[in-house]
């Protein structure tokens, strides 16, 4: 046989290397990739989180995609583990090569993953909270949803506070937060007069016993557990046996349904819950419920929704399908006195016909500062009663 | 303070008796088939589903769930030996170690599979710890440890007074010898496994009936587990119950006396300091 396989391929690549290059452009796909954990501590949150993405990126291409193009979406699991968080964002990199990652959740996946994307011209955004990220040297490259874990954490010790807490013990495992968010927690209790004291534990241990008889040492009158779900439901289970009575304070992503569900309904009642609140109400949230299908969709997934609305519009206003073009646009897409859209569509359309968009999305306004963190959110305190999570107030 | 070591001595013989079960496991796999079997920690995951499956479904009171949970693991370990290992036992100890590494990681995520990645508790009354005086002690705890002592001596007495169990051993202390004798080295090594992942299952069902049991419950174990093989001498199975109550008494002074967070350093520092000092172990023969 004269004319194998591989030249034959070869052979019919020739009229279209001939092609003009705007064409090939034109026709080619917008990669853009979900970096979100599918198994592991965040496991619950991933799977909806790419599947709204999903949703979004559906809706756009049925009404002809960006900048003429169809965007393709390649989502990867990065089990909220840096180790595979890092092979997967390099696979996204080097070969999708996607222009943007989206949605990137613990934060030690974030502070691992961030250095590639600023080093290969991909945007990045995240649902993460710890101060450090913002803090990296990423010029612009990345942009995050989820307030800083400053704020999370002065919240949290003005709450304790308002709860008339004098004795505070924290209990967190080790993250890129822990000593951030302590710290402007002592600054909070301290200043309402308080005592606190931290206590960093190891999360992979299945019982907290000893570590709990160190926080009852300390006589508190409010603990705050700090981790994880799997850690904080060996926690809470553990301050329960030890017939510990005071108040308890919880992130809202440890103290879910799932966790919920999953023990004895005593050992969690009375535990109060807070975490950055989702814009409920708003056009963006009711997107998000009707693109998941349920009435309350969780933070990262409102958070996540906003960041494919965003890159999408970036890349209209930028009129490039890059990274480079997400970088150099988002602001002008997020914040600004242009008209108010909650949604891509409506966003592009506007965009198309020269308008000014200031994005409001299902997370928030959505407005970022110079480094990337977002500058305005609301917050929500439920607390466990009979079961299930009951809403004292947002604020 | 005196209270408060006490305390974490006795935090730390409960935690180390049910880590022992699955170490237990692991030497005695490797007793008689000499390679490290790192999917004990999947098998104790797979074992922990398998009793949450007796115990939630179908309604069988925990003690009947243990077994049932032993029988997945076991189960589920012969298949891994069959599917996995054992095809590449030409290949030595290293590619067989690798092979188990590989099942474990399948094993896991067939587990998320069906039961996804969420928290699951088994059904069991949460008690409230006794009090003698300072020291403290749960209903649940004092029960678990029960059950690994019964274990234990179940074990003890198959391996010491059955046929069987004098042939495993027999394998164990020298296979070449035991096969003139007439002892089956495959039924020899079918038994040592499904033993071996069936108290791994145990164990993983034991230590989630404390807490509660994700697809990683039994990949968290594994280097605790390991470490406390490593300090009793691999392939010994007196040497596992030691080795793991001085990780478990260890990990929780670590936790009183320089800081919680360094629990996990513990079972490292362990394997190191043995394989530097003592490579065979506290209990081992060979190196």
């Amino acid at each position: 046989m004269s004319v194998t396989r591989r030249s034959l391929g070869a052979l019919l690549a020739i009229p279209a290397l001939g092609a003009p290059s705007l064409a090939r452009a034109q026709g080619a796909v917008i990669k853009l990739g979900t970096l979100t954990p599918l198994t592991g501590a965040g496991g619950p949150y991933g799977p909806v989180m790419a599947a709204c993405v999903r949703g979004v990126v559906t809706q756009v291409n049925a009404a002809g995609g960006v900048l003429g193009r169809q965007i393709e979406l390649v989502s990867e699991d990065d089990q909220t583990n840096p180790e595979a968080g890092v092979r997967a964002a390099r696979k996204l990199i080097d070969v999708d090569r996607v222009a943007a990652i989206m949605g990137t959740w613990a934060s030690s996946v974030t502070t691992a993953v961030a250095p590639l994307c600023w080093e290969n011209q991909v945007f990045l955004t995240t649902v993460s909270g710890a101060d450090s990220i913002t803090l990296l040297p990423h010029n612009g490259w990345l942009v995050r949803t989820q307030p800083n874990t400053t704020l999370q954490g002065r919240k949290f010790g003005e709450f304790a506070v308002a709860q008339g807490a004098k004795r505070i013990f924290v209990m967190m495992p080790q993250t890129p937060f822990t000593q951030s968010q302590f710290a402007a927690m002592k600054a909070a209790v301290e200043a309402g007069g308080g005592a606190i004291e931290l206590l960093i534990y190891d999360a992979t241990k299945p019982s907290l016993r000893t570590e709990v008889d160190q926080a009852l040492r300390f006589r508190p009158d409010v603990i705050v557990a700090g981790g994880y779900t799997p850690d904080t439901s060996v926690l809470l289970r553990d301050l329960f046996r030890a017939s510990y009575s005071g108040k308890i304070l919880a992130f809202a992503y440890a103290v879910n349904q799932a966790m919920l569900t999953a023990i004895p309904k005593e050992v969690v009642e009375g535990v109060m819950t807070l975490a950055p609140s989702p814009a409920a109400g708003s056009g963006g949230y009711a997107k998000v419920q009707a693109l998941v299908g349920t009435d309350a969709p969780d933070p990262y997934t409102c958070q996540i929704y906003d960041h494919v609305n965003l890159v999408l519009m970036a890349m209209a206003k930028g009129g490039a399908a890059t990274g480079q073009a997400v970088h150099d646009t988002i602001r002008k897409v997020s914040q600004g006195s242009g008209e108010a859209v909650d949604n891509a569509l409506d966003g592009l359309r506007a965009i198309a016909a020269g308008r000014e968009v200031n994005y409001e999305g299902a997370s928030g306004p959505c407005d970022f500062n110079e480094v990337g963190d977002v500058l305005d959110v609301k917050f929500r305190y439920e607390q466990v009663k009979a079961g299930a999570l009951t809403l004292i107030r947002i604020a | 303070m005196p209270e408060a070591i006490l305390q974490a001595l006795l935090n730390g013989v409960i935690s180390g008796t049910l880590l022992a079960v699955p170490a237990i496991g692991f030497s005695a796999i490797f007793a008689v088939l000499n390679y490290p079997n790192f999917a004990i920690g999947a098998l104790a995951t797979v074992g922990a589903y398998g009793g949450l499956v007796a115990n939630t479904v179908f309604g069988l009171p925990l003690e009947v769930s243990l077994l049932a949970a032993f029988v997945t693991a076991a189960l589920a370990g012969l298949v891994v030996e069959w599917v996995a290992v054992r095809p590449l036992e030409q290949a030595g100890a290293l590619m067989m170690a690798i092979a188990s590494l590989a099942a474990a990681i399948v094993l896991e995520n067939v587990i998320r599979f069906v039961w996804g990645n969420g928290l699951r508790g088994y059904d069991l009354p949460m008690l409230r710890d006794m009090r003698f005086g300072e020291i403290r002690v749960g209903p649940q705890q004092l029960e678990n440890f029960a059950v690994a002592i019964i274990a234990m001596l179940a074990l003890w007495g198959f391996l010491v007074l059955t046929p069987l169990g004098r042939a495993m051993r027999a394998v164990a202390d020298n296979p070449d010898l035991a096969r003139l004798r007439g002892v089956d080295p495959q039924r020899i090594a079918a038994v040592a496994v499904a033993l071996g992942a069936g108290l791994a299952g145990m164990g993983g069902m034991l230590i989630g009936l404390d807490t509660s049991i994700d697809p990683l419950t039994g990949p968290r174990l594994v280097l605790s587990i390991f470490a406390a093989a490593v300090l009793g001498g691999l392939g010994s199975i007196p040497g596992a119950v030691v080795g793991a109550l001085v990780i478990g008494m260890a990990e929780e002074l670590t936790v009183l006396l320089i800081a919680p967070s360094y629990r996990s350093v513990v079972g490292f520092v362990v394997i190191l300091a043995v394989l530097t000092v003592r490579p065979a172990g506290l209990f081992g023969a060979r190196a």
